[in-house]
């Protein structure tokens, strides 16, 4: 068989503009499931039940589920309770924070819990408050720990985030479904979109290296 | 300064603490020595609320702990510890790791806070080592850090848990000077060390605990030359 090379060069930049919109959408929910996973990691350590089962139920609960559900159920069945839809990008961004939130907690619950007893006893024995002891002792030893893991994490989350072309999302591979239907060329753009994830992931893992090595000065 | 009135404490089933009664007057150094298990770093633990017991009562400074609306995080910034395995913070230079608690808790400013931490550290003989991270550190030099960060809270009493027990021989020296000269300069501590020499030279009281309880208390030459019960006379003579 011969590749149709014309083509491929020809819906470069569509796809380019699909892998944007991952991009910005994985960023998105990278940041926002950070954020969230960090609270509910530290809900989950708390001795306080009050604290620690919801962060529980949550973990459970979204880590039991598939994504394509969760995305199914805030795009879908949402409006029906609130009254009105949501953007395709909304959702997408909602529904990848969420999920994503629960696994970094999963990892930020491990990265507290590696930590040694006496750091915490040390902090609180100076006088610190439990908060001042997680924020200044705790979390950044934690934090270099789980950075391997967390760069994992989102570079699941960005291929993961093909899911959303089901809601029609024009992100990497509904564009290239679209290409496909209008020429019938499955396995040129097919090609093209999976190189096209590669180099994000690989980018991204890169970045998550970069980091590990700023971090390093000690421990 | 600590008073500690009929103490019970126990793991589960186990019980460690049972019935303590001490207490430890202001610029008295007491040292606690006995088997391990005996409950004596648990005791310790007490005293700053890093353990909760089951029964009895603590007064630090005249301050029950575990009165309803006693700040510990208060009581804790006027006791040091000192801790078996140094627990210095690996993220922070030795600076930083003297100098975070009176920033955070005393509200002190950098300038200030940075200023006693590099007297303190004089004063236990690092000054070259400000910069440095733990890990670029020995035991003993970690340890001596370590004092110096609880003495940056300008604390009105010191615990000790083992102070040495984790150093290799030649280091247990200099960490015992610089208990020895903190305990010339009048501090309260309380030391639960298996250093019989320093216990003598050093402690102004010694008690012996075995299962739970005090065997046996009072001035160290006596305790050491003449011990009244036989498990003090068996323990001293295993270790002595």
């Amino acid at each position: 068989m011969t590749l149709d090379f014309g083509l491929m060069a020809h819906s470069l930049p569509l796809l380019l503009q699909g892998a944007w919109l991952t991009v910005q959408i994985t960023i998105l929910a990278v940041f926002l499931g950070t954020i969230i996973g960090f609270v509910i990691g530290i809900m989950r350590v708390s001795h306080s039940p009050i604290l620690s089962a919801p962060a529980a139920v949550y973990v459970e609960f979204i880590r039991g589920t598939p994504l394509l559900v969760q995305l199914f159920l805030i795009h879908f069945a949402t409006p029906q309770l609130i009254g009105f839809s949501l953007e395709a990008y909304t959702s997408a961004v909602v529904a990848m924070s969420i999920n994503s939130g629960a696994y970094v907690a999963e990892i930020v619950r491990g990265g507290i819990q590696s930590i040694e007893k006496g750091q915490m006893e040390a902090a609180r024995s100076l006088g610190m408050n439990y908060g001042q002891a997680m924020w200044y002792i705790i979390l950044p030893q934690a934090f270099r720990r789980i950075l391997p893991a967390l760069g994992n994490e989102f570079i699941a989350l960005l291929k993961d985030s093909s899911l959303v072309s089901v809601i029609t999302l024009e992100e990497l591979t509904r564009k290239g479904q679209l290409i496909i239907g209008r020429t019938y060329k499955p396995f040129e753009i097919w090609i093209m979109v999976a190189l096209i994830y590669l180099v994000m992931t690989l980018t991204m893992s890169r970045l998550v290296a970069y980091m590990e090595r700023r971090t390093k000065t000690s421990d | 300064m600590i008073k500690v009135n009929d103490l019970y404490k126990s793991f589960g089933s186990l019980d460690v603490l049972k019935g303590i009664n001490s207490e430890v007057a202001l610029g008295e150094v007491v040292v606690v020595i006995g088997p391990s298990g005996s409950g004596k770093s648990t005791f310790l633990r007490c005293l700053n609320a890093l353990e909760d017991f089951q029964k009895g009562e603590i007064y630090v400074d005249g301050i029950r702990l575990h009165d309803k609306g006693v700040d510990i995080n208060e009581i804790r910034a006027e006791i040091g510890m000192v801790f078996q395995n140094f627990n210095l913070f690996p993220h922070m230079s030795v600076l930083d790791n003297i100098a975070l608690a009176p920033l955070k808790v005393r509200k002190q400013n950098k300038k200030e806070a940075e200023e006693i931490a590099l007297n303190l550290l004089a004063k236990v003989g690092l000054a070259d080592k400000a910069k440095a991270y733990p890990d670029q550190l020995s035991g003993g030099q970690k340890q001596r850090v370590a004092i110096a960060r609880a003495l940056a809270m300008r604390p009105k009493a010191m615990l000790f848990d083992e102070p040495t027990s984790a150093l290799d021989p030649e280091m247990v020296g200099e960490v015992l000077g610089v208990m020895k000269q903190l305990a010339q300069e009048g501090m309260t501590m309380v030391v639960v060390t298996h250093e019989m020499g320093f216990a003598r030279e050093v402690g102004d009281r010694v008690i012996f605990m075995d299962e739970g309880v005090i065997v046996e208390e009072g001035n160290p030459n006596d305790i050491f030359t003449n011990p009244q019960h036989e498990r003090t006379k068996s323990f001293l003579s295993k270790i002595l």
